[in-house]
C-alpha cells in the first residue's frame, strides 16, 4: 500500500472511531431526553392531579361536616368548589392513560366519586341527618376513604413508574458515556500504535537512509538500507540504490 | 524484540473475533434488541484494531520464541479486554469488574458467571458469551494461524506455547497436521452436538449456544436454570456424551475416527480417565439414592450429569448439588481438581498428570523396599521423562497451593471457606461452579469486586497451564 493511504486510514480509523462513539453517545442522550419527557409529560402530570385530587376530597369532607352542622351556604361552596377541582384532576387523569393497568383504576376512581357524590347531593341541612354524626361514619366518610384508596392507587402506580423511569435514565446516561470512554481509550491505544509504526516504518527508514548518506558523504561508505515495506520509502531507496549504481558505472567508464 | 510483529499477530485474532462480533450482530439486528449498538461498536473496534497492523506490517518469516510466547499470553489478555466492550456499552448489571470476569469466564471457557438473571441479555449478546466459550475453547491463536496460509516456522513456535507440554508429549505430529486435526474434530463436534441437540427438542439458537459452551468445555448456559431447564433426560444424555469426548484429547478422538492404531481405546490415559469418572458416577448415585434424595434412576440422571459436568470443567447442571451429601460435595471437589485429558479444551491439573503422580507414588513405594531398584514411570509402554514426572509433580504442588491462597484471600474478604474454596478450584481449573454461593444453579455475583479479580486471575492462569502467565511476568520482572 502507498504511503499516502496508510498515512490516510490511520487518521480514517480515528474519525470513524470518534464519529461512531458520538453517533451511539448522541443516541442514547436523546434516549435520556426522551425519557425524560415521558417521566414529567405522563408520571409526573397523573401524580400531581392526583394530589390536588386527594386535597380536594378533603375540602369535600370539609364541606359534609359544614353541612351536618346545618351551615348550609358555606358547606355547599365549599363542596362545590371542591367537587369542580376534583372533576378537573379526573379529566386529566382520563386524558392521561399510558401505564398498563392505569385505565381501570381512573374508572375505579370515576366509579367510587360518584358512589361519595350520592352521600352528599341530596340535602343534609334541615333533614334528619343533619347532626346525625353517626350516619357520617357509616356512610360518608367510608365512602370518602374508598375515592381516597383509589385515587392513592393511581399515585402508587405513577410513582411506581416514575421510579423505573428514573432507573432507566441512571442506565441510559451510563450507556451515553460508556461508548465515549471506551472512543478515549481505543483512540489513544490507536494513536500510540499508529505513531510506533509512523516511526518504525516511516521516520526510522529516513533517518537510516540520511545516516547512509552521510557516511557515503563523510566515509565513502556504500549506501545499504534495507526497506522491509513496497510503498514510496522503498522506492525512494531503490532510486538512490540506482543512482549510485549509475554514479559508480559512469565514473568505471 | 519485534513489537510490530506481536501487533501484528495479536491483530489477526482481533479480527478473528470481529467475525463473531459481526455474527452476534447481526443475530441482535435480526431480533432487534438491545444489544444491536453495542455489538456493532465492538465488532468495529475489534476489525480496526486487527485490519490496522495487518496495512503496516509485512508477514514475518520467523518469530523468535520469545515474540510467539508474548503472543500467545497477550493475546489472551487483550481478547479477554476486547470481549468486555459489549457487555459494558450494554450496560445492565456489567460493572467493569463484572464485564472482565465475563469476559475472562468465557475466554478460559470457565463458565462461571456474575450475571443473577441471564434470560434478560439480548441474543446477540447470549451468542456472544457463548462464541467467547468457542474461541478460546481450542485456543483463539490457532484458530488465527490456521486461517492465515502465510506461516510456516511461526506456527511451531506458537503452538509449544499454546499447548499443554504433555499434549504435546504424546501427540507426535507436525504443526500443520495438528491444525488440521484440531479444526476437524471441534467443527465436527460442534456441529453434530448442535444437530443432535436440536432433534432433541431444543431450539436451533439454543442447541448453537449449548454446543459452543459444550465442546469448549466452558459451560455458558443461555438459562438460567442451566440445563436444568429443559428437563429432559435426552438433552442430558446428548450434552454428557459429547462433554465426555471434548475431554479426550482431541488428535486422539481424530486417531479413533480415521481408525488409527493408537486410538482412545488403547489410551492408559483415557481409560483412566473413563474409569475415574464411572467410580465417580456410582459413588454419587449411590450416596444419593441411599440417603433418600431421589429415586434410583433421578439419582443416576443427576449424578452422571455433575461428575460429567464437573470432570471435564464443562460446568453445565442439572441439579442443585450443594444439597447433597457431604461426601457426593467431596467426590464433586475432586474432580474439580482432577479435570480431564491433556489436549482437550478442558483445565485444571489433568488426568495426565494425575496418572503421573499415582504412578510416580507407587514407583516410591517399591523402592522402599527396593531401594537399588532402578524402575522407570511408564505410560502406554512410553517411558515418562523424569523431568516431565517432576514438572507434573511440581504443577500439582502449584496449581493447590495458589487455590488455597486464592481461597484464603477470598475468606479475608468474608466469603465463607466452603464457597471460597470450592470456587478458587472451580475458576483455577476453569470448571465454574463451586458450592454454596458459587453453586451449580447460581452465580458469582455475590463475590466481592477484588475476589472477581482474584477469582478471574486465577482463571488465566489455569488456561495458560500457570507458567506461561508467571513466566511473562517474571520477564518484565527481570527487564
Amino acid at each position: 500500500m502507498r504511503l499516502k493511504y496508510k498515512i490516510i486510514s490511520g487518521f480514517v480509523i480515528l474519525a470513524v472511531m470518534l464519529i461512531i462513539a458520538g453517533i451511539i453517545s448522541i443516541i442514547e442522550l436523546t434516549r435520556v431526553g426522551k425519557s425524560v419527557q415521558v417521566l414529567l409529560d405522563q408520571n409526573y402530570k397523573s401524580i400531581n392531579a392526583a394530589n390536588t385530587m386527594l386535597e380536594a376530597l378533603e375540602r369535600e369532607d370539609g364541606g359534609v361536616l359544614l353541612l351536618i352542622l346545618g351551615n348550609k351556604d358555606e358547606g355547599r361552596t365549599t363542596i362545590h368548589e371542591a367537587d369542580s377541582i376534583f372533576l378537573k384532576g379526573l379529566h386529566i387523569l382520563q386524558n392521561n392513560v399510558t401505564l398498563p393497568g392505569e385505565g381501570d383504576l381512573v374508572t375505579g376512581i370515576s366509579y367510587s366519586y360518584s358512589e361519595y357524590k350520592n352521600t352528599w347531593i341530596n340535602p343534609v341541612v334541615g333533614t334528619e341527618l343533619e347532626g346525625d354524626l353517626k350516619w357520617y361514619y357509616d356512610n360518608q366518610h367510608k365512602s370518602l376513604l374508598q375515592v381516597k384508596q383509589a385515587v392513592r392507587n393511581l399515585m402508587f402506580l405513577n410513582q411506581s413508574a416514575m421510579y423505573k423511569t428514573g432507573t432507566d435514565l441512571k442506565q441510559r446516561s451510563e450507556k451515553a458515556i460508556m461508548p465515549g470512554i471506551v472512543a478515549i481509550v481505543a483512540g489513544v491505544i490507536f494513536s500510540l500504535i499508529f505513531s510506533y509504526f509512523i516511526h518504525y516504518y516511516v521516520i526510522k527508514p529516513i533517518l537510516r537512509m540520511m545516516k547512509s548518506l552521510n557516511d557515503y558523504n563523510n566515509y565513502n561508505k556504500p549506501f545499504m538500507v534495507e526497506i522491509e515495506t513496497k510503498d514510496e520509502i522503498y522506492d525512494l531507496a531503490q532510486a538512490i540504490k540506482l543512482i549510485f549504481i549509475k554514479k559508480s558505472t559512469d565514473s568505471k567508464l | 524484540m519485534r513489537p510490530h510483529i506481536i501487533i501484528r499477530y495479536i491483530g489477526l485474532i482481533f479480527l478473528f473475533n470481529s467475525l463473531f462480533l459481526f455474527t452476534s450482530f447481526l443475530i441482535s439486528f435480526y431480533n432487534n434488541d438491545s444489544g444491536m449498538f453495542p455489538l456493532l461498536y465492538s465488532t468495529i473496534i475489534a476489525f480496526i484494531f486487527g485490519i490496522f497492523p495487518l496495512i503496516y506490517v509485512p508477514a514475518a518469516k520467523n518469530i523468535t520464541s520469545k515474540e510467539g510466547f508474548l503472543i500467545v499470553v497477550l493475546s489472551w489478555l487483550l481478547t479477554c479486554l476486547l470481549g468486555v466492550i459489549p457487555y459494558v456499552i450494554w450496560g445492565g448489571g456489567f460493572s467493569f469488574t463484572n464485564a472482565w470476569f465475563e469476559s475472562v469466564s468465557g475466554f478460559t471457557t470457565t463458565g462461571a458467571s456474575i450475571l443473577t438473571n441471564i434470560e434478560i441479555l439480548p441474543k446477540g449478546l447470549l451468542f456472544w458469551r457463548s462464541a467467547t466459550h468457542w474461541i478460546g475453547g481450542i485456543g483463539i491463536i490457532v484458530f488465527a494461524l490456521v486461517i492465515l496460509p502465510n506461516i510456516g516456522h511461526i506456527r511451531t513456535v506458537l503452538v509449544k506455547n499454546e499447548f499443554s507440554p504433555l499434549a504435546q508429549h504424546n501427540f507426535i505430529q507436525n504443526t500443520k497436521q495438528v491444525f488440521r486435526v484440531l479444526i476437524i474434530v471441534y467443527l465436527g463436534l460442534t456441529l453434530l452436538e448442535t444437530i443432535a441437540l436440536w432433534i432433541a427438542g431444543m431450539g436451533l439458537f439454543d442447541a448453537v449456544c449449548h454446543s459452543f459452551a459444550t465442546i469448549a468445555t466452558g459451560g455458558f448456559s443461555t438459562k438460567n436454570l442451566s440445563i436444568a431447564h429443559f428437563n429432559s433426560p435426552a438433552i442430558d444424555i446428548i450434552i454428557m456424551f459429547f462433554m465426555f469426548l471434548s475431554g479426550i484429547h482431541f488428535g486422539l478422538l481424530f486417531y479413533t475416527v480415521i481408525g488409527n492404531r493408537y486410538n482412545i481405546f488403547k489410551s492408559g490415559v483415557v481409560k483412566f480417565y473413563f474409569f475415574s469418572i464411572v467410580a465417580g458416577i456410582l459413588f454419587v448415585t449411590l450416596n444419593l439414592y441411599l440417603n433418600n434424595y431421589y429415586g434410583f434412576f433421578k439419582s443416576l440422571q443427576y449424578a452422571s450429569f455433575q461428575i460429567v459436568t464437573l470432570a471435564t470443567t464443562t460446568g453445565f447442571a442439572n441439579a442443585d448439588s450443594s444439597a447433597w451429601p457431604s461426601f457426593s460435595i467431596m467426590l464433586l471437589i475432586f474432580f474439580t481438581l482432577q479435570c480431564a485429558c491433556a489436549g482437550s479444551t478442558a483445565g485444571g491439573i489433568k488426568i495426565d498428570r494425575v496418572l503421573i503422580l499415582l504412578k510416580a507414588i507407587k514407583i516410591q513405594i517399591k523402592k522402599f523396599h527396593h531401594p537399588n531398584a532402578v524402575i522407570s514411570l511408564k505410560i502406554d509402554n512410553k517411558t515418562v521423562n523424569p523431568e516431565a514426572v517432576n514438572n507434573a509433580i511440581l504443577y500439582i504442588v502449584l496449581y493447590i497451593f495458589i487455590v488455597f491462597i486464592s481461597a484464603l484471600l477470598l475468606t479475608a474478604m468474608g466469603v465463607d471457606s466452603l464457597s471460597a474454596f470450592s470456587g478458587s478450584a472451580a475458576t483455577m481449573g476453569n470448571v465454574g461452579p463451586g458450592f454454596n454461593m458459587v453453586y451449580s444453579l447460581g452465580n458469582y455475583n455475590a463475590i466481592p469486586d477484588a475476589g472477581k479479580w482474584i477469582l478471574s486471575a486465577n482463571m488465566l492462569l489455569g488456561r495458560l497451564e500457570i507458567y506461561a502467565l508467571l513466566s511473562l511476568i517474571m520477564y518484565h520482572y527481570r527487564r
